[in-house]
């Protein structure tokens, strides 16, 4: 029963004591916090922040795929690394190589003084090992290796004996590869973290886990090794017997986990890692220690794109789609909603080493107007709701609605944004049951022939259904010509395609990363395959260097 | 509970001890658990981290757990029935942001700790959960729903309370009216058998001196057996109109040893009115009216005459004397102590349903008569 009783006058000081404790824990002073000195332990480490789950096993990628790539590049080395200035192939595990007259092999010659960690040399055979443990994954892991001549027929299940796939250790130190037809950049192609050798023991601690509790079980041969598994991350140390001993500046590397994105940055701030890459989450509040960082973004190597379904209705009129790329205004909403993120896409290909981006795109309103009356849609009249396939995971994404908006209000052109499940999402796709898909697509070799080669998919996998033999014919050429001709030709490819409009692309994105002023060595790679072999620790950071960090990192 | 002179024990599931008992039982076991759960961390285990505790893992529920009895405290302390209700809002809403506060502030250690920030980094965490989801209303929103349960809870059971107390209070006054009818009846009843035991002793000290003695003997015993009956019947405010007359067979069986052969009494009851229910010696009364004014006053008075008969729902008494008349009605109405006692009674029991008429009867005598409603036991 309620009575009447009271509450007396120290409950209510009680009750605001605490609301005021409260209070002052969260909105307490927020800058100008003391960092916390680096630990003896940890001094000439890096630390590097992670949030997703991260395991040592080359074939399970992790995102975002930088950080895979810096933990995997840590404790392997594939046969090549690529130059991230010109995207041309450097020795790695293997010392050098040699294509066959007719393009379809490449034999490679191995490092003699190459050595695992447990300081077993490394034999060509260790290659063919785990290449043929990852042609027993799923399709879209190994997938990088279909180039190789039966590869994907084993994948398939349709070729049984892997003596037939495309790779062979002919001696302890020569690996023969054959491929399936000419690849200009086949050798480029095996710089892919995925294509990392393993050692007798690998498949078996990765299976096992053994390296858990005994992460000296698991050998391999880049420049660290695993020395400590805990639940806060990992601890790599050294790897005496790496080739580039000498080379590597660092005593070793920790991967910190953080509970989120938001935390990478508090971590950095806090003197916990040195290197937050990629930086996903940016944030308005101040910096709120004065430990000196810096930010530094690359353009990555993939294209965000909206993709026409030529099979339906007026968009097999290319008028029509030409009209609704002019439409948008790719500045206005990256502006609105992908500031410092995101960048026009005014080609297919962006920018690459090498290879500047082409202006292949242009929007004019007016223009739209007119080729979409010209098609016989005359402010739009007419003209059929198209049916964006989304996932619902992409609910968030403000890009869609803000392309959709372009179309009704430049055009009168309605669009129902069909956000499905994933599997619905799939299924539809399959079924070919959209007008458009928005999408990204992602280059794993620095080429503008990788991002090219999705107009080259079967139409049962392509989104846009475009087929097209004289774009085939010329990427093909590009396969089996080098140099300034080859750039030549893909440019010549990229303009057909563009000019076809099969899907048009809107946005290019800049990865940052936000790192200690300690940090050293760091370079840009559009492929974010940074290694931590070549990066150092400054003992004091010079205060005068420009890589103070500001509010909004 | 105390209700009257009687202390009732509450069961055991409505006593608050019960259940604080329960929860710190509760307590201690999620304490053990936690801390089990937590050993290798806290002794330093690499692999085991406070992030993968239940610690970490169960900060909502464990939150709730404690918070609860500061719930049900300040409900019980608060109560928006008084005039202070617009305070008490304040507080609850007051207490509702303070919850929601609590949570971030405790979401944010978790983030400190799993993270292995500075403690100097809470406040930095704590505005950093806006953009990650950690600020959030529902805590607020569930404490608001909370007490909202609680005070219906309440309410209802306030509301359950007075409707039993408002029926034990019919049901108390009901008895005590009756208690005090049955004293009234008792009050009434023990001023008509004095009157009537005078008349009798008189006439058996009037046989006694005319040495009628056996008469007199008879008259003794009679009034003896009348006697008996009446203090029988003294706890029953009503009998049937049977048990009525046999009471007054024996008052005439004395009355006539009193008057020789002189009275005639004639009995006119109609069969179905014997199990008619009339109050207790209702007809007493008239007939020692009519025996004290009528047959005694005049030698050539021989005649009384009780009739009974059901008119509808209306049972008619009659005593009838050939005796002489009335000198007035009003007079003999306000000074006969017996009429009066009979009046109230009739009213006491059947309010305005029943009346009671006293007149001459033409040619001669007087007839007196009761209507009341026709009443059986299984009506």
């Amino acid at each position: 029963m309620t009575t009447s009783s009271r509450i007396h006058w120290w409950t209510s000081m009680v009750m605001l004591v605490a609301g005021a404790a409260l209070g002052l824990a969260c909105f307490g002073r927020r800058e100008n916090l003391a960092a916390l000195a680096r630990p003896p332990a940890d001094r000439n480490v890096l630390r590097i922040a992670f949030t997703e789950s991260l395991v040592p096993d080359p074939h399970r990628w992790s995102l975002p795929m930088p950080t895979y790539n810096h933990f995997i590049l840590s404790l392997w080395e594939p046969l090549v690394g690529c130059d991230p200035a010109t995207g041309q192939p450097r020795p790695a595990a293997a010392e050098s190589w040699s294509v066959s007259p007719d393009g379809l092999a490449v034999t490679f010659k191995l490092r003699p003084d190459g050595r695992w960690s447990n300081g077993d040399p490394v034999r060509a055979e260790d290659f063919v090992r785990a290449w043929q443990r990852l042609l027993r994954q799923p399709m879209e892991l190994a997938q990088p290796l279909y180039m190789l001549k039966n590869a994907e027929a084993f994948n398939q299940g349709l070729v049984r004996d892997p003596a037939l796939v495309g790779a062979h250790a002919v001696d302890d130190l020569t690996l023969r590869i054959e491929l399936e037809q000419v690849r200009t950049n086949i050798v480029a192609q095996l710089a892919n973290p995925l294509l990392a050798p393993f050692h007798a023991t690998t498949e078996r601690v990765l299976a096992t886990q053994a390296y858990i509790g005994q992460p000296q079980q698991l050998v391999s041969n880049g420049p660290f090794r695993l020395v400590a598994v805990g639940g806060d991350g990992y601890r790599l140390a050294v790897n005496e017997h790496f080739h580039g001993r000498d080379g590597v500046r660092l005593d070793g590397v920790a991967f910190v986990r953080a509970g989120s994105f938001r935390i990478e940055r508090m971590l950095l701030a806090a003197g916990v890692v040195d290197l937050v890459s990629p930086l996903s989450a940016f944030s308005d509040s101040p910096w709120p220690t004065s430990r000196p960082v810096s930010m530094r973004s690359e353009l990555v190597l993939a294209v965000s794109s909206l993709n026409f379904n030529l099979l339906r209705g007026p968009l097999n009129d290319m008028r029509v789609r030409q009209a609704l790329a002019m439409a948008l205004h790719r500045r206005e909403t990256i502006e609105r909603f992908g500031r410092g993120r995101l960048v026009p896409a005014w080609s297919w290909v962006p920018g690459i080493p090498g290879r500047e981006g082409l202006a292949l795109m242009k929007e004019d309103a007016e223009q739209a107007r007119r080729l979409l009356a010209a098609a016989g849609y005359p402010g739009g009249r007419g003209f059929p709701v198209l049916t964006m396939a989304l996932s619902s995971m992409s609910k968030d994404d403000p890009f869609p609605p803000a392309w959709s908006e372009d179309w009704y209000r430049e055009l009168g052109v309605k669009t129902h944004l069909c956000y499905e499940p994933v599997e619905r999402q799939d299924r539809r796709v399959k079924q070919g049951d959209y007008d458009i898909v928005y999408g990204t697509f992602t280059a794993t070799v620095s080429d503008a022939a990788d991002l090219l080669g999705v107009f080259l998919w079967p139409p049962e996998y392509s989104y846009s259904k475009w087929v097209d033999t004289e774009f085939a014919r010329l990427l093909a050429k590009a396969e089996a010509t080098s140099g300034a001709e080859r750039l030549a030709i893909l440019d010549q490819a990229e303009r057909r395609a563009m000019a076809a409009m099969p899907a048009v692309p809107v946005t290019f994105a800049r990865r940052a990363a936000l790192m200690s002023d300690e940090l050293r060595g760091w370079y840009e790679d559009p492929l974010g395959r940074q290694s931590p072999r070549g990066l150092w620790l400054a003992d004091n950071p010079a205060p005068d260097e420009p890589m103070r960090a500001q509010p909004g990192l | 509970m105390i209700d009257g002179d009687r202390m009732i024990r509450a069961p055991f599931w409505r006593d608050g001890r019960t259940w604080l008992g329960l929860w710190l039982a509760g307590t201690v076991a999620g304490v053990v658990v936690l801390a089990w759960d937590a050993w290798p961390w806290l002794h330093g285990s690499t692999l085991e981290t406070f992030r993968y505790t239940k610690l970490n893992r169960w900060p909502i529920e464990g939150l709730w757990w404690l918070l609860l009895p500061l719930v049900f405290w300040l409900h019980s302390h608060l109560t928006i029935k008084d005039r202070r209700w617009a305070w008490t809002l304040v507080l609850h809403a007051g207490m509702a942001v303070l919850v929601a506060v609590l949570f971030v502030v405790v979401a944010s250690i978790r983030v400190v700790l799993a993270n292995h920030l500075p403690a100097s980094f809470l406040p930095v965490v704590a505005n950093e959960l806006r953009w990650t989801g950690g600020w959030s209303y529902t805590p607020a929103l569930i404490y608001l729903l909370l007490t909202f349960a609680l005070y219906t809870i309440s309410f209802y059971r306030e509301w359950r309370a007075g409707q039993r107390r408002m029926d034990e209070l019919v049901v108390a006054n009901a008895q005590l009216e009756t208690r005090l009818v049955r004293a009234s009846l008792d009050a009434l009843k023990m001023q008509l058998h004095p009157h009537f035991l005078f008349n009798t002793l008189n006439s058996i000290t009037g046989l006694i001196r005319k040495e009628r003695t056996r008469e007199a003997e008879d008259v003794v015993a009679g009034l003896g057996e009348l006697l008996r009956r009446s203090l029988d019947h003294r706890q029953e405010a009503r009998e049937t109109l049977e048990e009525g007359l046999v009471f007054l067979r024996r008052y005439f069986d004395i009355e006539c040893i009193r008057f020789q052969d002189r009275l005639q009494v004639e009995y006119d009851i109609a069969p179905k009115c014997l199990r008619a229910q009339v109050p207790s010696l209702v007809l007493q009364p008239l007939v020692e009216n009519a025996m004290k004014h009528g047959i005694s006053q005049d030698p050539a008075a021989r005649l009384l005459r009780i009739s009974a008969v059901r008119d509808g729902t209306r049972l008619i008494l009659t005593v009838y004397n050939d005796g002489p008349p009335l000198p007035s009605d009003d007079a003999t109405l306000a000074n006969g102590i017996g009429l009066q006692n009979t009046i109230a009674r009739l009213r006491m029991l059947y309010g305005d349903e029943a009346r009671l008429r006293l007149r001459n009867h033409p040619p001669r005598g007087v007839r007196a008569e009761i209507i009341l409603p026709f009443q059986t036991n299984t009506a």
